[in-house]
């Protein structure tokens, strides 16, 4: 079985909470509670980044998202209207951002990590930017070892 | 979004929200700070009624560990669900002392 649902909030930060709990509530049947609380967590920190640095806080701008409910996976795409990210971002999230030293309070990030948490929690990540649209597709494979 | 609560001389301060997430961060923020700059420099966050924090929520709470400096303290109490997930997957499991509740963080703090 293959459904799918498009949903769509205002750039308002106030709003992403609405939409993670609307997209959990969808993969609820699908995914075990963990893979549901990675699927919550990646949509948040992209949506955040969408209306962030997409945007620049800007509110009155389109987010939309398209969930894709499939035997064997559950999609998600973001979709923007923003300045496209540089390209080469997402393939240059370092792999250290939580390898961070403890015994040294400098060492320890306040920011930078919800694309580290996105490429930590999805199983598929990808971007693509075109004249019109921005899409950032994630992928959670249902019943795969975390 | 917090309420506080003294024992043995340890800030308890309660998040009464669900989420701690980039909306409500800088609000936590602030709160928090304030909290700090009464001259609290040993706090327990109760996290219990709390299910869902971002990466902006957990930089909040890495700055007010920050605010707190060396000889500060902050612990973590009630975490559960994707809140104590999300500290194990960053490894902010090493930065703030895990407790399964407020009292047992509280006896730890003032033993």
């Amino acid at each position: 079985m293959v459904s799918s649902i498009s949903l769509s909030i205002d750039s308002d930060l106030d709003k992403v909470s609405l939409l993670a709990r609307a997209v959990r509530a969808l993969c609820e049947d699908l995914l075990s509670p963990e893979d549901q609380d990675a699927v919550e967590l990646s949509l948040v920190e992209a949506i955040n980044n969408v209306i962030k640095h997409g945007y620049h806080g800007e509110r009155g701008k389109d987010v939309q998202v398209a969930v894709g409910l499939q035997a064997d996976q559950v999609v998600i795409e973001i979709i923007d209207h923003a300045p496209p990210m540089p390209a080469q971002v997402l393939d240059n999230v370092p792999e250290d951002t939580f390898a961070f030293d403890e015994t040294d309070l400098a060492d320890i990030p306040e920011g930078g990590m919800g694309l580290a948490l996105i490429r930590m929690n999805m199983d598929e990540v990808e971007y693509h930017s075109s004249e019109s649209e921005n899409r950032l597709r994630m992928v959670k494979r249902i019943g795969a070892p975390s | 979004m917090l309420s506080t609560n003294l024992r043995n001389n340890i800030l308890v301060v309660r998040v009464e929200e669900k989420r701690i997430d980039a909306s409500k961060a800088p609000t936590f923020k602030d709160e928090m700070a304030k909290c700090i700059e009464a001259g609290q420099n040993q706090l327990v966050l109760d996290l219990s009624q709390v299910d869902f924090i971002d990466s902006s929520g957990l930089g909040a709470l890495v700055s007010c560990l920050k605010r707190l400096g060396p000889r500060g303290s902050l612990a973590v109490a009630g975490a559960t669900g994707a809140v104590s997930r999300l500290f194990t997957l960053t490894r902010m499991d090493r930065v703030f002392a895990l407790h399964a509740n407020v009292d047992s963080a509280v006896e730890q703090l003032s033993a």
